[in-house]
């Protein structure tokens, strides 16, 4: 009977292995793997730590003594800017990022993320575009400005060198992948959980994870845009927050912290998901009180956006609004505190084991406790007035970022471990580089907090003596290089287990989600079978479920069609409704991302023919990758199913890519609010602004191309409701018409942009209004190709009532089109009418 | 009309607080740029007034929302497992959202809107 | 009669004392107050460091407790029962109290830094322009202009209006009070008061460029009879 049982898990394993393999060699570039590039993100994310962290030293060593030359200005002032912006944006937030890649999939009983393609695509964007900002230090010319990079320092006037430009362009290239991979996190989340798996039954961490990815979805396309705009400002001219033109640079601060504060929640939550994921399992015991953390998380998730004036409390704002932010930013300190006192609960009401991860996360509590409790201090708006931009800062937010990730994130490396490389770290390094990296840090961040009190500002490259900053200052720097040698053990311990460790058992520390349950180190594709989620804890309540699972006992254990599946399940309850299809390898995400680095690299060498042709070049491409998808045959040769299976979701009206788009829009959305809310925020409180006496856009000059916009919509989607009907006649014909109306309202759009008298680079006014129609005029070029490429794959018989599924998608992109077009109208057009400015 | 177990409801309460925080920042702004009220009225202005009157109207449509959910927790019938986590969860995130508009709307009464 | 032992724990806390003044101490330590705007944000900090205190070491403690505590057997409901407590005791009564106190303490004294309309003695005006990398400063009744130095009279409030010709720069005298942002095209005004004469050292704050580390000013607080003296030699 066992060797039966051996032989099929073996004859099962052979077949998914064929269909889910790597390919190796070369080759390997086009892998799309959710587990290998998991893994490359955080190896990537940890050689950038390595260069933020060789930079913090140098900037310690720098402030070890008074009147220290060792670092002039300008290298000092690179480094802590390069330091922030790395440890930021290319280690905190991929780290974390490439941890849910590999974990999530897993821990919700599917195969893999939904976009595999966009998981390579976001990992491509992310090395190359850390691989350009890194290479400006190594040329002399990195940032400068700060890592918040304010105006005007950071404009052409104050900052003429290509630094500021390899921010902003190296950071809206990053951006793009994590928020390519948080829309795919989004989507596989609720999507691909396992049969079953209802939203009460989902782990934790997966719950963190949804939250923290739609935090990104909406929290950097602020910064996205803002960059865009400062970007703009620098190459071409256009006045956004030059004061003088009607601009204002306080805007680049709210949108900077619009995003800003936000995003130290997304690194939190993540963070704290590990918490929630270990503690249970060294408590052995269930967590205590699964519905106030989902509560805490949906919580914070909302309240941290409330917070972002409080980095802009010395600005001169009204102090009623200061209060509106202070009381904002003490009341998200109560969710968190929920989660403290749960994870305190479920300790005390269990067996706790101290093993190695648990003491990570003993040092998490103490130093993160310690950072939330300064955090509330400098909510209160008069003690911010006197700390704000001292090294009182500095303190408070090393406390935070690293009590609030670093150290949860070590306990969690610490625990898969095992199941990366199946094998064990060892107790005794790993307790060494704890100990040596917490009094490092206690040592180096406490009496910083000091040295803020006693009146240092922040970035100021050197002091002098006599004001009783030296003494903090060399205890500071002490503490620092013992912190580095203890990180230096862990990564050490971390290098020497893949070699000495011992072999893991199966499932080393007990614990109860299903991650565990594919094997150690993990097979491709995860599950021989997916089973169904019966409870909380799968694998505490059902041991033998690694067996079955092997076996092929659940869903989906066929191989032979030879494409890559996952169960498509209701959002809430997991019902079973579709299977999704998967792409497997591809080179697009390389070649995409390749193009864009030549767009990237030619705009900061100011080349801007390259730069337009190497963009047309990657719309093509992906143009090529929505072409790839559906009933083409190299994306789906075998469409056989089993008796009793769900369809495929190519043949039914929901699937991955409609969600997908979804999720995109609300992030495409959030840029446009941003826009939005520059426009009125200069409007109102830009102290130069100038709008002219009479409008460079009549209200009806737009009139026309709204009528062809709302047109070509309303006809789309009486498309998809014949195709709904199952009554779909000429539709090839249909698309080309749609597609034609597309073209008739860009057309419309490029006449009125070239001949609106506007002067984009003597107002802000007129350059606000260039960007909304260069917005609208891409959403309708896009829109337009994507109708005519419809039709294209009714021809080809992708696309029909067998097949109707993909308009829906092309829909909900027009009908965005379309309510961007009118909202522009109604607010750039009609709202001057009405305040009598135009 | 959603029904009280439909997953919006768990974010709905939170995006309503989202919208008023955006409109109270933004009224107190436009109000402050246009016709700031004079600063020896105190908090007794009409933008003040404005202010208040608007997180009164989201704080009580807040807690009726609670109330709707709660009342369907209580009386419906057991339902799915899924129902009977959400619905719950729901009506503590309206209170949630209500408690913040209230919390964060009460320095209206006490301050004046400009300096 | 005072008992031995406790005139020698009296000389300890004076010790201990004693040192902690000498820490604070420093020509730009916010922690040796001169003006009644410094002196709210430095009490406030000592009452907040001591509550952060006390809740850092109790909530470390109980962790450490429930880590080795020996666990005791209860049946699901108890078990319930005890993590409710925890969470609503711990999670949200102690924050929301916190949060309320500070709130209801902090927003009002907040205000009373704004440069308000007072009654009686009018405050100085004194324009400070900010530039890259040093500090303009103008008074408008008297016609006077200095650079990177600013003469007060003692004990009268003063606003500063304070503006920038090109970045952003945070004029800031810590002795005094909080800073406040100076922005190109605004006028942001922060009021100040020197109960004292003496000098107290200021700087730039906001991050703004080059010399930022060297953009570093003097604030000379004199008698009022003496400052009007100061006038008149400066006045043109």
């Amino acid at each position: 009977m066992n060797t039966t049982a051996s032989e099929e898990q073996e004859r099962l394993h052979a077949g998914f292995h064929a269909v889910w393999a790597n390919p190796r060699g070369w080759r390997a570039l086009s892998l799309v793997n959710h587990t290998t590039l998991g893994l490359r993100f955080m190896g990537t994310a940890v050689v950038f730590f390595l260069i933020g962290g060789l930079l913090a030293m140098l900037v310690r060593a720098q402030l070890a003594l008074p009147n220290q030359r060792l670092l002039d200005h300008e290298l000092y002032n690179q480094a802590f800017t390069m330091h922030g912006t790395v440890m930021m944006f290319l280690f905190a937030v991929p780290m974390l990022e490439g941890l849910a890649v590999y974990l999530i999939p897993k821990m919700i009983g599917a195969r893999d993320l939904v976009f595999p393609r966009l998981t390579a695509l976001g990992y491509w964007c992310y090395l190359f575009g850390g691989l350009i900002l890194i290479s400006s230090l190594f040329l002399g010319i990195a940032p400068d400005s700060g890592w918040f990079m304010y105006t005007p320092l950071s404009s052409n006037v104050y900052s003429p060198g290509p630094n500021s430009d390899f921010w902003l362009l190296g950071i809206t290239f990053i951006e793009i992948s994590a928020l390519a991979t948080a829309v795919e996190l989004v989507v596989s989340i609720l999507r691909t959980r396992t049969a079953d798996m209802s939203l009460d039954r989902m782990p934790l961490f997966a719950w963190y994870i949804l939250g923290m990815a739609l935090m990104i979805v909406v929290g950097f396309p602020p910064l996205i845009l803002g960059s865009i705009l400062l970007e703009l400002e620098r190459a071409a001219g256009l006045p956004f927050f030059d004061v003088t033109r009607g601009g204002d640079p306080v805007l680049w601060q709210h949108l900077f912290w619009l995003f800003g504060h936000p995003e130290v929640y997304i690194i939190f939550l993540p963070a704290a998901g590990i918490v929630s994921t270990l503690i249970p399992v060294f408590a052995q015991r269930p967590i205590v009180g699964y519905r106030w953390v989902v509560l805490s998380i949906i919580t914070t998730s909302f309240l941290s956006f409330g917070l972002w004036v409080h980095h802009m409390f010395t600005v001169g704002i009204p102090h009623l609004a200061q209060a509106f932010f202070s009381a904002a930013s003490m009341l998200v300190a109560i969710p968190t505190a929920i989660q403290i006192f749960v994870w305190l609960a479920t300790l005390w009401t269990g067996r706790p084991l101290f093993r190695l991860p648990m003491l990570w996360l003993v040092g998490f509590l103490v130093v993160f406790v310690a950072g939330g409790l300064t955090g509330v201090m400098l909510a209160l708006v008069p003690f911010n007035w006197q700390v704000h931009d001292t090294h009182f800062i500095v303190a408070h937010m090393h406390y935070v970022l690293v009590g609030g990730m670093f150290f949860p994130m070590v306990a969690g490396l610490y625990y898969w471990l095992p199941h990366v490389s199946g094998r064990m770290p060892s107790e005794r390094l790993g307790r060494w580089g704890f100990w040596l990296t917490f009094v490092g840090f206690n040592l180096t961040f406490l009496i910083m907090h000091w040295t803020g009190l006693l009146g240092m500002p922040r970035r100021i490259y050197t002091y002098g003596a006599g004001l009783g900053w030296d003494l903090p200052n060399l205890v500071s720097s002490i503490g620092s290089f013992v912190m580095a040698i203890g990180i230096a053990a862990v990564l050490l311990d971390i290098a020497l287990h893949f070699r000495f460790g011992r072999i893991a058992p199966p499932n080393p520390w007990n614990a109860d989600t299903l991650e565990w349950a594919t094997g150690t180190p993990p097979r491709m594709y995860n599950f021989a079978s997916q089973p169904g989620c019966a409870t909380r804890h799968p694998l505490w309540d059902q041991p033998e479920l690694p067996e079955s699972i092997a076996d092929g006992k659940h869903w989906l254990s066929i191989f032979d069609h030879g494409r890559r599946e996952t169960l498509g399940t209701d959002p809430v309850s997991g019902k079973v409704r579709e299977i999704f299809h998967l792409p497997g390898n591809s080179w697009l995400p390389l070649l995409i991302a390749l193009g864009l680095a030549v767009v990237c690299i030619s705009l900061l060498a100011r080349s801007y023919a390259i730069a337009a042709l190497a963009a047309l070049a990657s719309v093509t491409i992906m143009l090529r990758w929505s072409w790839v998808n559906g009933l083409h045959p190299a994306a789906l040769a075998d469409l056989r199913t089993q008796l009793g299976d769900p369809p495929l979701h190519t043949h039914t009206f929901d699937g991955p890519g409609r969600w997908g788009m979804g999720v995109t829009l609300i992030a495409n959305a959030s840029l446009f609010l941003a826009l939005l809310f520059g426009w009125f925020y200069l409007w109102t409180v830009a102290p130069h602004w100038e709008a002219p006496a009479a409008s460079p856009l009549p209200w009806f000059v737009l009139l026309p191309a709204g009528l062809l916009v709302t047109i070509a919509t309303l006809w789309l989607r009486r498309i998809v409701a014949s195709l709904h009907r199952g009554t779909a006649a000429n539709l090839q014909m249909q698309f080309w018409g749609v597609a034609g109306l597309g073209l008739a309202y860009v057309a419309v759009l490029v006449q009125v942009l070239s001949t609106a008298p506007l002067s984009a680079t003597l107002t802000a006014h007129d350059a606000v209004i260039t960007v909304f129609l260069v917005y609208l005029l891409l959403h309708g070029a896009l829109a337009s190709i994507l109708a005519a490429l419809q039709a294209l794959r009714v021809r080809r018989g992708y696309v029909g009532p067998h097949a109707p599924y993909e308009p829906g998608v092309v829909g909900a992109w027009w009908l965005y089109t379309l309510l961007t077009f009118w909202l522009t109208y109604i607010c750039v057009v009609l709202f001057p009418v009405g305040w009598g400015g135009g | 009309m959603l029904s009280p177990s439909h997953p919006l409801q768990l974010a709905l309460g939170l995006i309503v607080w989202s919208a008023w925080f955006v409109a109270i920042y933004g009224a107190l702004s436009v109000g402050c740029a246009l016709a700031p009220p004079d600063a020896e009225l105190g908090a007794r202005t009409w933008l003040n007034g404005l202010l208040a009157a608007l997180t009164a109207l989201t704080f009580a449509w807040l807690v009726r929302q609670a109330v709707v959910c709660l009342h369907a927790t209580r009386t419906g019938t057991a339902g799915s497992p899924q129902r009977r986590f959400m619905m719950p969860l729901s009506a503590s995130l309206y209170v949630v959202a209500a408690v913040s508009t209230l919390v964060i709307g009460l320095p209206v009464l006490g301050l004046p809107p400009c300096p | 009669m005072v008992a031995p032992w406790r005139g020698r724990v009296g000389h300890g806390f004076v010790a201990v004392a004693y040192i902690l003044l000498a820490a604070c101490a420093g020509p730009q330590s916010t922690l040796a107050p001169a003006g009644p705007a410094a002196r709210i944000a430095a009490n406030l900090w000592w009452g907040m460091f001591i509550v952060s205190a006390v809740v850092l070491l109790v909530i470390v403690g109980l962790w450490l407790y429930a880590l080795y505590r020996t666990p005791c057997d209860h049946d699901a409901v108890t078990l319930r029962r005890i993590g409710q407590r925890w969470i609503i005791g711990g999670g949200i009564i102690l924050p929301s109290v916190s949060v309320a106190v500070l709130l209801a303490f902090g927003i009002p004294l907040g205000h009373r830094m704004l440069p308000l309309p007072l009654p009686g003695d009018q405050p100085l005006r004194i324009d400070v322009m900010a530039h890259q990398w040093r500090w303009e400063v103008r008074y408008p009744d008297h016609g006077i202009v200095t650079n990177d130095r600013l003469v007060i009279p003692a004990g009268r409030a003063i606003d500063f209006h304070v503006g920038s010709a090109d970045v952003i720069h945070s004029f800031w005298v810590p002795r005094l009070g909080g800073k406040i942002d100076a922005l190109p095209g605004r006028t942001n005004v922060l009021r100040l008061r020197a109960d004292q004469p003496g000098e107290y050292r200021g700087q730039c704050a906001e991050f703004c460029g080059a010399e930022h580390a060297h953009m570093v000013f003097v604030v000379e607080a004199l008698d009022a009879a003496v400052f009007e003296d100061w006038v008149k030699t400066r006045k043109p």
